[in-house]
């Protein structure tokens, strides 16, 4: 489904990856590890062509991302994408947040938009919010209604950057159960997140990078088992033992 | 001081009558000039927020045209200087048969010149949002005029407000600028009743009393727009 094949990207002088390359399948969900400015968020980034990248080639249900025929914005229609700071639109209420996409970039009907939104806010427990304002909610309710209007455009694969990072701890969990939910009905998922419980839970593969390179890409039982490399079972280290 | 007050003028003719006009030309040349303000200023803020750097460039490129060269040469320029070169025809007609010469070329020097100051309120605006927002719009598959359409824009307006009022205000201020190349407008006519009459303070009292009112409305209306767009739940949306 998505192919990274040497991906390479720079800021000027400053290498940000370096000969990234991995896949993941249809219905496999895949965590992206790693220290921060590892590259993480850029790599994700690259994936739906919200960064350029100037080496390599991605391909996403076989349309070359990197190529300047692609029509990227039909693309990014098809690929789901939630952000660590959520970026719903705050001038919209929830439903209209969920709606406008179908109805502006899809052209569904507007009285189907409007049904889909309310269906998927059911599914994210939020079927009573339905009128209420972003800044009403709270964040793990935001992000769940940022989950929903992502996934309201029928996406092939969604792409996660740091979905909890910026939630309460006791947020996290309402955030995490609607995103194992959608692993079990075989969404094809990428996510860069730190919570290595749900990684252990749900994911199949783990990626762990270092600044800019992927060191490390193994199924998860051997990852967590038998990281390989130095640099992974330090990071483990750290981040299980505290 | 030997002043002999008569507020009585204000109310006689034709001194009201060219109070009366004066307001008149005053609005007239103000909106008018808003109205390409507000357009064009708009179109090169967001010129200057695109992602093409050719657009930005023309943007930042008018901005620092306009907004440095005083806007008394600025009329000058235009009513004076204008319509020598330009090709023969052209400078005829507009120096012969283009209707209100005076009030059309005000209009024009007061909008190109408020349009430098919309514009970077809206850049400003815009640029306040955050880059967050324009990649969530970015990868829900909007196209960039569709982002600025339902995300930007709406958002940064709103920001914008509070600026936007005291530069449309401005321009009222500024529209008495309009009387040096013969436009009667307020101040203009204000001038006329005090060489006619000598009663230039009643004049001036009334001059001063009609543009505080003209603040007054604005900032009440810009308050009640402030009220309608302002999105539940929030303070301001400029807060954030
Ligand atoms: N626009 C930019 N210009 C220059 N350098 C950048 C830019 N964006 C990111 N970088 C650099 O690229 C590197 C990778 O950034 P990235 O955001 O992908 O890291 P990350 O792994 O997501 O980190 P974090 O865990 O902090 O989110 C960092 O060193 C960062 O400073
Ligand atoms: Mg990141």
């Amino acid at each position: 489904m998505i192919v990274l094949d040497k991906v390479s990207k720079r800021y000027g002088d400053f290498q940000v990856l370096t000969d990234c390359s991995t896949q993941v399948a249809r219905s496999e969900v895949v965590v992206v590890c790693g220290p921060s400015g590892s590259g993480k968020s850029t790599l994700i980034k690259t994936v739906n062509g919200l960064e350029p990248f100037q080496g390599g080639t991605i391909t996403v249900d076989g349309i070359d991302v990197g190529d300047p025929k692609t029509d990227l914005t039909r693309l990014r229609a098809r690929i789901g994408m939630v952000f660590q700071n959520f970026e719903l639109f705050p001038h919209m209420s929830v439903v209209q947040n969920i709606r406008v996409a179908q109805i502006k970039v899809l052209k569904r009907p507007e009285a189907e938009a409007h049904q889909k939104a309310l269906a998927l806010l059911d599914r994210v427990g939020l079927g009573e919010q339905a009128e209420k304002f972003p800044s009403q909610l709270s964040g793990g309710q935001q992000q769940r209604v940022a989950i929903a209007r992502a996934l309201a455009m029928d996406p092939i694969a969604m792409l996660f950057d740091e979905p909890t990072s910026a939630l309460d701890p006791e947020m996290i969990n309402e955030v995490l159960d609607v995103m194992q939910e959608l692993a079990a009905e075989g969404m094809t998922m990428m996510v860069v997140t730190h919570e290595m419980g749900f990684a252990r839970r749900v994911a199949d593969r783990v990626i762990f990078m270092d600044e800019g390179r992927i060191v490390e890409d193994a199924e998860t039982d051997q990852f967590f088992g038998t990281p390989r490399s130095d640099r992974a079972q330090l990071f483990l280290s750290k981040i299980l033992h505290h | 001081m030997n002043y002999n007050w008569d507020w009585s003028i204000l109310v006689s003719e034709p001194y009201m009558g060219w109070l009366l006009q004066g307001f008149g030309w005053t609005i007239a040349v103000s909106s008018a000039a808003w109205l390409i303000a507000f357009t064009l200023g708009s179109t090169l803020g967001i010129m200057r927020t695109t992602e093409s750097r050719l657009l930005r460039w023309i943007g930042t490129g008018y901005v620092e045209l306009f907004r440095n060269v005083p806007l008394l040469v600025q009329f000058f320029l235009w009513f004076f200087v204008f319509p020598e070169i330009l090709p023969d025809d052209a400078s005829r007609w507009v120096k012969r048969e283009m209707p209100l010469p005076a009030f059309t070329t005000a209009v024009v020097a007061l909008g190109l010149y408020t349009a430098s100051r919309v514009c970077e309120q809206v850049r400003s605006g815009i640029e306040a949002i955050g880059p967050g927002q324009r990649a969530a719009g970015k990868a829900m598959g909007f196209s960039e005029p569709q982002i600025y359409r339902y995300v930007l824009l709406p958002v940064g307006y709103r920001i914008i407000i509070p600026p936007l009022t005291s530069e449309f205000l401005t321009v009222f201020k500024n529209s008495s600028l309009a009387l040096t190349i013969g436009v009667i407008e307020l101040t203009a006519a204000t001038r006329q009743i005090e060489e006619y009459t000598f009663q230039g303070f009643e004049a001036f009292t009334a001059a001063t009393v009609i543009y505080s009112v003209i603040t007054f409305a604005v900032m009440g209306a810009m308050r009640v727009v402030e009220r309608r767009t302002r999105v539940p739940g929030t303070v301001a949306l400029g807060a954030k």
